[in-house]
């Protein structure tokens, strides 16, 4: 009864436009009051989600993925993916998936990302000849399967309220990631040939080496954080702080091009970033304790329980429900307000908590592209001036292909148990 | 105004500075100079401080980057009734939301007090400074929060379209 008023009071804050975080606020001190838990709770809880050591990894990964995007690091993989690819038959499309691939690595906020590439890769796939629908759509795609590649900020996030270990889900993610880039390629690749897109001249040797060479400075930091993490070496804080620094000094050693108060303005912006996410786990924690004391879990433990027996029926529910909530809240808060919830019953239900984890990162992130009113797809509709009307008929191969990935997740587990496997992190 | 303004953005700034060059020096000091004490035999390093002060730095920033988030409309906000509501009505609204943001900074700010004085005498393990410091964040934190949540009352900035990160 009591939770039944506090989501009603979180539904209609956020439909007055309250912001989401104090929608959360407003609704977990209206718990408090009205269950008597003791008003200290709010402080405390408020205090002691904000302090820790994981999530220092955010603002790291965040001031680093804002000064490389602002180096033009993302212009150099862009370049290199094209001078590879280009030229084989929807070679520019593909390009396109690959890049972002490694800017995911770069970069762990999605919409920074989604600005980045829509900025850097519409202009020359409309001069190709691509049209926008199909740009925007591959676009949009590719950022959505980037949930899964390491550092995502969600990833981070998701690690915390589950209690595991951030540094096994970034290594998780990497194969997964790579399936669904496969799904998307194919499907690039037949669109391709039907449609016949026009493909790049062949280019020189010594341009796929000029290009390369300009591609490796970015393209270090996905290979310190796979080999960190995989030989075990750091930890998911430690590597943000040291891709951090890599971005400092290939930004005032290498490039040269970022002024001291520009420097300070990504600074001030990855803070207020920051400040936002920590601040939204810090007050979701108050909703964490509500549910603790409700027996929440529990209760939906008795409701789900006919989908005991079947794991793979429960995956596919929630990541169902997790694409809702990522289409309708935006990934970080659909993470804090979903996950808490339904993750006791899948370890109660024998699923392993990072394949668990996986699915959802890359439910939510598919649900950020969906529409009608995924943030992610809106903003990279925002680049190709289009509605999301007249871009939907296009776009929906490109939705099938994300969601064959995600079954193909959902159904073999060791696509994501694997690589942790061999490093030793789990059994 | 302006100046006054300028501080809290200063702050976090410094802020996150403090928090990236603090965990660099961890890093440091746990593989270069860990590993140099270790071969020289000599007594390790402490860095238990590294872990406070990261801690620390990130409650600062969070509570003030998120107070300062309101000014700035940072904060992820559903647009999905309101727009098609009357200017006047959504104003109206508005400053309803931003009361209501405004209380829930002062409760947190006022609870936070209460827990400041709680932990006063106890201290951290490393830094060995008083564990209020921690807690304060929360006081000031949310003090910022409805002070800002006024400042929309009073003098709103403009509303975009769609917000998020």
């Amino acid at each position: 009864m009591l939770l039944l008023t506090v989501a009603l009071v979180f539904v209609a804050m956020i439909l007055l436009s309250m912001p989401i975080v104090f929608s959360l606020g407003v609704a977990g001190v209206a718990g408090l009051w009205l269950g008597g838990y003791p008003m200290q709770q709010l402080s405390s809880a408020l205090v002691s989600g904000s302090q820790s050591w994981v999530l220092l990894a955010i603002p790291a990964f965040v001031f680093a993925g804002g000064l490389m995007e602002r180096c033009g690091m993302s212009h150099a993989l862009v370049e290199f993916a094209r001078a590879l690819v280009g030229w084989v038959k929807g070679g520019l499309g593909m390009s396109v998936i690959v890049v972002a691939y490694f800017f995911s690595d770069i970069c762990g906020s999605k919409m920074a990302e989604v600005s980045a590439l829509g900025s850097s890769l519409m202009p020359p796939l409309t001069k190709a000849g691509y049209k926008k629908a199909d740009s925007a759509s591959m676009i949009a795609a590719g950022t959505a399967m980037g949930m899964l590649v390491p550092p995502a900020i969600f990833m981070i996030v998701i690690s915390q309220v589950t209690n595991t270990s951030a540094v096994t889900l970034f290594l998780a993610g990497f194969v997964p990631a790579f399936v669904i880039m496969l799904c998307l390629m194919a499907l690039v690749y037949m669109r391709a040939r039907k449609y016949d897109w026009p493909v790049d001249a062949k280019p020189s040797l010594r341009r796929i080496g000029r290009a390369g060479l300009d591609a490796a400075v970015p393209l270090v930091v996905p290979i310190v954080i796979l080999g960190g993490f995989f030989f075990g070496i750091i930890t998911a804080t430690e590597a943000g702080a040291v891709v951090a620094a890599y971005a400092f000094f290939a930004a005032k050693l290498y490039y040269k091009n970022v002024s001291w108060p520009e420097m300070g303005k990504i600074a001030y912006d990855s803070a207020i970033l920051t400040a936002a996410v920590v601040f939204l786990l810090a007050v979701a924690s108050i909703f964490q304790y509500l549910m603790g004391v409700q027996g929440v879990p529990k209760l939906i433990g008795e409701v789900l329980a006919p989908l005991k027996g079947h794991p793979w029926l429960f995956l596919f529910t929630t990541a169902f429900i997790a694409m809702l909530f990522g289409m309708v809240l935006e990934g970080l808060p659909a993470a804090v307000v979903l996950i808490p919830v339904v993750f006791p019953i899948a370890e109660e239900m024998g699923i392993d908590p990072i394949h668990f984890n996986i699915v959802q990162t890359a439910a939510v992130g598919i649900g950020l592209f969906l529409p009608p009113m995924g943030v992610g797809l809106l903003m990279a509709l925002k680049f190709a001036d289009l509605t999301v009307a007249q871009h939907f008929r296009t776009y929906v191969p490109y939705i099938c292909a994300l969601l064959i990935g995600l079954s193909i997740i959902i159904c073999v587990p060791e696509i994501s148990l694997t690589l942790p496997r061999l490093a030793g992190m789990i059994k | 105004m302006k100046f006054f303004e300028r501080i809290p953005q200063i702050t976090v700034t410094a802020l996150i500075v403090l928090a990236i060059v603090n965990l660099l020096v961890g890093v440091i000091l746990r593989y270069v100079v860990g590993g140099f004490t270790n071969y020289m035999d000599w007594d390790p390093v402490p860095f238990t401080w590294v872990e406070e002060i990261g801690e620390m730095s990130l409650a600062w920033l969070t509570f003030i980057g998120a107070a300062i988030g309101i000014r700035s409309r940072s904060h992820f906000t559903l647009y999905v009734i309101t727009p098609r509501l009357s200017a006047g009505t959504r104003r109206v609204i508005e400053i309803f939301n931003h009361l209501l943001i405004a209380g829930f900074g002062l409760l947190a700010a006022y609870y936070a007090i209460n827990l400041c004085r709680l932990n006063w005498s106890l201290a951290t393990p490393g830094l060995q400074i008083s564990l209020a410091v921690l807690y304060a964040s929360a006081v000031v934190g949310g003090a910022l929060i409805a002070i800002y949540a006024v400042s929309m009352i009073v003098a709103p900035t403009a509303q975009e379209s769609n917000s998020g990160h």
